[in-house]
């Protein structure tokens, strides 16, 4: 098995509830490439943040990793103690959240936030972290960055703050970056501007990225590969392009179908997928998607499907697929 | 920015504070009748003698000009020529007027007596603020644990049991219980010994009950109030943010969550100020500490309404200074917090 920057393994992360333990993340392997984008997506609750949260450690009590293996240039993460999470957590595999609003500490002046990586992880004083801390501003794009390490995040908009949690991620030079749904709390223009953003940085200091989002619009835009998450497991993985041109999985299928789109007649409806995600504490049997799925056959209701390869470079956990079925064929005839 | 807006705060507290002294005098009247109890029963005055009395005071005149007399105006009035006749200076002019059961300044008494309340009360705000903040950040930290539930009981009690029990029972320990088991003992009063003593040691000791029972009632409080303040704070994002640049969680806890989580228990503490003054006051009768408090009460039971009045004015300046306090902490601690 060829060397990935970051592999994950059949990682597991649990959840004690009233209703007993949850599987919030169940079993999700995949891997990394330096330099490259990966596209996380699903609806809220399919375990994506959990999912990346437990890349770095960072799951809270009562949660727990039960299971599975992170390996970073080798090293097994979930294996690493606390201290030696702190060593490569904002240095190696920097995180940024999705609300900057929040997501900076309203007490402190953005550029002493920005240059804390710094002094943690590289021993720089404040005067030096600070002057790092500009030039990272600039390189982010932030207008007047001298004067800009001095605000305090209310001080800033909301695009300038998601420039200045970016700024803060890549001030060690981190080899993975992982964006938590960078754009969701900002508004549209903005979150143009902060893709662009992040495509360059991806593509300047080749940083892999993670990016997690419910948008598929900006997968196809940003990301070389993408992998779709249902209920904590993951459901389809391939390159972004092949994906979209031809999901196999029924999930991937809906999703796609359910969006407005240019190409299309304008008059024929969108399809929503009908259903709610499944409550994690009581599954459905068999596969998980099975009572939203169009396609549905005995076997889905009965057993999980293995995540298997479907066409040469995308694999899906679906039995329908793996049995050669074409959704886009059948699915003119589901409707 | 920051002396604007204090002054433009004092301004506003100005009407107040005139409010407060028309409630002060208007109650004292209402309950003291003519300010002088028991002259009637001394028989050696003569009717003329009381009435002469009373006009020493200006307790002859109707109550608006008594209440104008006692803020000053006359005395301005005066000054410019509008008020004819001979006047007293009054509280415009600093002036608390002079106490009805020895005759000296009333602000005279006030200051000798404050810097014992002061003492005894800031000392016990100080230990309850520096016990009451670890002991928050351990329940939040362990919520759930052992040491958490024994704060929490640690709290109930704190606030359930009445402070002048605590103080005796205290007193019933350390003082008697101690004295008379042969063991070394704490004072049960004073604030000071006045046969050899007086030197610091000796004021500590008798400090130290008094001070214990004023900073458990205040930790048992505010230990709760940093507690449901820090699990606030730790559940924010940017407490995650902190966690994934790869800190210590002593420094997440210290330098990123208890900075945000103080902010508010700084407007409580600040509200707590004012009890420099009346709150340590059952306090310091059961250990006959010589403070404010123990004043008020003196002077209010010996219906020496001047001292009474004095004392009531000079703690709402005090409560309105600990607002403006709080109000400038407030500012200094949380960034977002403007001047206007």
């Amino acid at each position: 098995m060829s060397e990935h920057l970051l592999q994950v393994e059949n990682l597991r992360t649990e959840f004690p509830t009233r209703d007993g333990v949850v599987g919030a993340v169940d079993g999700v392997s995949f891997y990394l490439d330096p330099g490259e984008t990966l596209g996380i997506v699903g609806e809220s609750g399919s375990g994506k943040s959990i999912t990346v949260l437990s890349i770095m450690g960072l799951v809270q009590r009562p949660g727990r990793i039960a299971g599975g293996r992170v390996l970073y240039k080798g090293n097994d993460l979930v294996q690493f103690s606390q201290e030696q999470l702190q060593e490569v957590r904002g240095k190696d595999l920097a995180m940024i959240f999705q609300d900057p609003m929040t997501s900076l500490n309203p007490v402190y002046r953005s550029g002493w936030q920005v240059g804390e990586p710094l002094r943690l992880h590289r021993g720089l004083d404040r005067p030096r972290s600070l002057r790092e801390a500009v030039s990272m501003f600039r390189k982010v794009g932030m207008p007047e960055p001298e004067q800009r390490v001095q605000s305090y995040p209310h001080e800033l908009s909301g695009g300038m703050r998601q420039r200045a949690m970016i700024a803060m991620g890549l001030t060690t030079g981190p080899s993975v970056l992982i964006a938590d749904e960078p754009t969701t709390a900002l508004d549209v223009t903005i979150q143009a501007q902060i893709l662009e953003l992040l495509k360059k940085v991806n593509a300047e200091y080749n940083t892999a990225t993670i990016l997690i989002t419910h948008n598929l619009g900006v997968v196809a835009g940003m990301c070389e590969r993408v992998m779709v998450m249902y209920a904590g497991r993951v459901v389809e993985e391939g390159p972004t392009e092949d994906v979209f041109a031809n999901p196999s999985h029924p999930y991937t299928w809906s999703l796609l179908r359910s969006l407005p789109r240019l190409d299309r007649d304008a008059k024929e409806p969108l399809r929503a997928l009908p259903g709610l995600p499944p409550d994690l504490t009581d599954l459905p049997s068999g596969c998980h998607f099975h009572p939203r799925c169009p396609f549905r056959i005995d076997r889905c209701v009965d057993e999980y499907p293995p995540l298997a390869a479907v066409l040469p470079a995308q694999r899906a956990a679906c039995w329908v697929t793996q049995a050669g079925v074409d959704l886009n064929r059948a699915g003119a005839i589901v409707g | 920015m920051l002396w604007k807006y204090a002054l433009r705060r004092i301004i506003v507290a100005l009407p107040v504070l005139l409010g407060v002294t028309v409630i002060t005098y208007g109650l004292i009247y209402l309950t003291a009748g003519d300010l002088v109890p028991g002259l009637q029963l001394n028989p050696n005055l003569r009717p003329e003698d009381i009435a002469r009395i009373k006009a020493n005071l200006g307790l002859d005149q109707p109550f608006l000009v008594q209440y104008l007399n006692w803020l000053g105006v006359p005395w301005l009035l005066h000054q410019v020529g509008l008020w004819p006749g001979a006047v007293r200076t009054g509280l415009l002019q600093g002036d608390f007027g002079r106490s009805l059961l020895d005759g000296s300044p009333v602000m005279s008494h006030i200051l000798e007596r404050l810097p014992y309340t002061l003492e005894l009360t800031s000392l016990a705000i100080l230990v309850g603020v520096i016990v009451a903040i670890p002991m928050g950040v351990v329940g939040a930290l362990r919520r759930g644990s052992p040491a958490d539930h024994f704060l929490t009981s640690l709290s109930v009690v704190g606030v359930s049991i009445p402070n002048f029990w605590l103080a005796l029972l205290l007193v019933l320990i350390f003082s008697v219980g101690a004295f008379q088991l042969g063991l070394p003992h704490l004072p049960s009063g004073g604030a000071a010994s006045s046969v050899n003593g007086g030197d610091v040691l000796d004021r500590l000791a008798h400090l130290v009950l008094p001070t214990t029972v004023l900073a458990f009632g205040y930790l048992a409080v505010w230990s709760r109030y940093t507690r449901s303040s820090m699990l606030e704070s730790l559940s924010q994002d940017y407490v995650r943010t902190a966690r994934a640049k790869g800190m210590s969680e002593r420094r997440v806890v210290y330098v990123h969550t208890l900075r945000n989580a103080v902010i508010p228990l700084v407007t409580l503490i600040g509200l707590e100020l004012p009890t420099l003054v009346a709150g340590g006051a059952v306090v310091e009768i059961v250990f006959s500490w010589p403070g404010l408090g123990r004043l008020a009460l003196e002077r209010a039971v010996g219906h020496d309404y001047t001292t009474v009045m004095g004392l009531t004015l000079f703690t709402a300046v005090l409560v309105i200074a600990g607002n403006l306090l709080a109000d400038v902490l407030y500012a200094v601690l949380d960034p977002r917090i403007r001047y206007t």
